[in-house]
């Protein structure tokens, strides 16, 4: 009875105009129809920016865990004291607008930013290259929005190791890199995963970074919908683009749990 | 040498999460009429002329508006329902779950979108309102979660005593559970605002001319304008956020609730 309102509330007001929405892909002049997909599939652009999308999800999930599992690990290693005021310096970007933290990329990658004027400067060309809307600007971005979300799970996970399990490890003539291989690894594999789902569903998803760092030159699928809707009004590749989003997202959801709980 | 490896990696990976933070000052410092970094000389003209922006002060009113009351909604829905979750074995309790938490996984421009194409157009919804609907749904994963964590660290045993000594189980909530669960409340409220107040792709489709939440009215201004001001303004919200999560972290310890 408690639960209702809530239950109630976002089942009207946030699902059901969702699930309307992706019925419409499925429709043509009212009729049923699956000729908007055949038809949305069938466009170069269309497969392009799908394509592209997926590449930089996995790109930004790639990297970051790389760069995120590096930093993680650092960041146990420091004296504890130390430790939560680091940590707090990496959470704080959350809770800034996305917009100011894309907006930043704009002066650095700017025709008069600062990696042009090192360019210049430097003589290593004559004019301002373009840095901007290109998928390097889009890449660079959505790196820096989801760093956190992968620094997170992970030194969460480092922090529930079992301090004694790599004494053991040392102690039964492990080196370091087995340690790291065989032990820590493996018991820090969710963190891993959860961080990689986390961004990789962000990515796919995000809307302000495309727009502002990849504009109509670099579109995603998030800004294609948006272009779609307010340029041809054309609501059934909506439909279609917010139902491969929707999949995709709970997908990759349920696939990372399923390797996060699967048995090594 | 392990330990400066590690300093190391540190220091660049925050250079890159914060640096940008520190351009973006920069630049709304500039005395020129470009966007730059270096800045041409140094003034706080840009920071001024963000507050003259008719246009700004009105999208940061619905904004603040958006974000105090859609959260406060939120908590009035959201913490009953955590209640109910965390102290009774309610029927379909994983499919609440899953619907409440759905707002953080569905992507916020369908539901704008949705909710523009079959609530505002049909029903003849003003734009204000189904705003107002979907900031406050958005915010309810978080009420929802934050709050159930604050129940499930109190002992369930004292709301009890008060009631077998003759409490209502309203009065023994209202007078012994909500006392006690204060700072979880609080710390949702702070999470929900700055949620809310950042949001970007939901209100993207239910925006209109004179209905536009700040991040929205800043994305139209820089498209068609390449001064400092947007800089200077993502600035002074930078600051905001964090000043706000500052006071939160000292006076309630917001880091142990979220």
């Amino acid at each position: 009875m408690l639960a209702l309102p809530a239950t109630l509330f976002t089942a009207t007001f946030f699902l059901l105009p969702v699930l309307v929405l992706l019925s419409e892909g499925f429709k043509i002049d009212d009729a049923w129809s699956l000729q908007g997909y055949a038809d949305f599939i069938s466009k170069p652009l269309n497969q392009t920016v799908f394509f592209r999308t997926l590449k930089l999800g996995f790109l930004v999930a790639g990297v970051s865990s790389i760069i995120g599992y590096a930093t993680a690990f650092s960041i146990f290693h420091l004296p504890p004291k130390h430790r939560g005021r680091i940590f707090g310096l990496v959470v704080l970007p959350l809770m800034i607008s996305p917009v100011a933290r894309t907006y930043a990329w704009i002066v650095i990658l700017g025709r008069t930013g600062i990696v042009n004027d090192a360019i210049v400067g430097l003589g290593l060309s004559n004019t301002p290259i373009r840095l901007l809307f290109t998928e390097t600007a889009v890449f660079l971005g959505l790196l820096q929005l989801f760093m956190p979300l992968m620094i997170i799970p992970l030194v969460s996970a480092m922090e529930n190791l079992p301090s004694d399990a790599i004494a053991a490890a040392r102690v039964l003539g492990a080196n370091w890199l087995q340690v790291f291989l065989k032990v820590i690894l493996p018991l820090t594999k969710e963190g891993l995963v959860i961080g990689g789902t986390l961004v990789f569903t962000g990515s796919l998803t995000a809307y302000i970074t495309p727009a502002i760092l990849g504009g109509a030159k670099v579109l995603m699928l998030e800004t294609l919908l948006y272009q779609r809707v307010n340029v041809a009004n054309d609501f059934v590749s909506a439909g279609i683009i917010a139902t491969i989003l929707i999949t995709m997202s709970f997908g990759a959801n349920f696939l990372f749990k399923r390797i996060a709980t699967a048995r090594t | 040498m392990r330990k400066w490896i590690s300093l190391l990696i540190i220091g660049l990976t925050l250079t890159f999460l914060i640096g940008p933070f520190f351009i973006i000052i920069g630049a709304g410092l500039s005395a020129g009429e470009n966007l730059a970094f270096p800045p041409d000389g140094l003034s706080l003209n840009w920071y001024w002329a963000v507050f003259k922006v008719e246009s700004f002060r009105e999208s940061f009113a619905l904004s603040l508006f958006l974000a105090v009351f859609g959260t406060l909604t939120a908590l009035v829905l959201g913490v009953p329902a955590a209640y109910a979750l965390s102290r009774y074995r309610i029927p379909f309790a994983e499919t609440v779950k899953m619907i409440v938490a759905a707002p953080i996984i569905v992507p916020g421009i369908i539901v704008g979108l949705g909710l523009l194409r079959y609530l505002v157009i049909p029903l003849d919804f003003t734009v204000s309102l189904a705003l107002f609907m979907a900031h406050t749904a958005l915010v309810i994963p978080y009420a929802v979660r934050v709050v159930t964590a604050s129940l499930e660290n109190l002992r369930s045993d004292i709301e009890e005593a008060a009631i077998l000594l003759g409490c209502t189980r309203l009065g023994a909530f209202v007078k012994v559970v909500l006392p006690n669960i204060r700072g979880g409340v609080l710390a949702a409220f702070i999470l929900g605002f700055v949620t809310s107040f950042n949001q970007v792709p939901v209100s993207l489709f239910l925006s209109g001319p004179g209905v536009r939440t700040l991040p929205i009215d800043m994305l139209a201004y820089m498209e068609i304008t390449y001064d400092p001001s947007v800089a200077a303004l993502s600035a002074l919200l930078a600051i905001m956020s964090v000043g706000i999560i500052f006071l939160a972290e000292k006076f309630l310890g917001f880091s142990r609730y979220v």
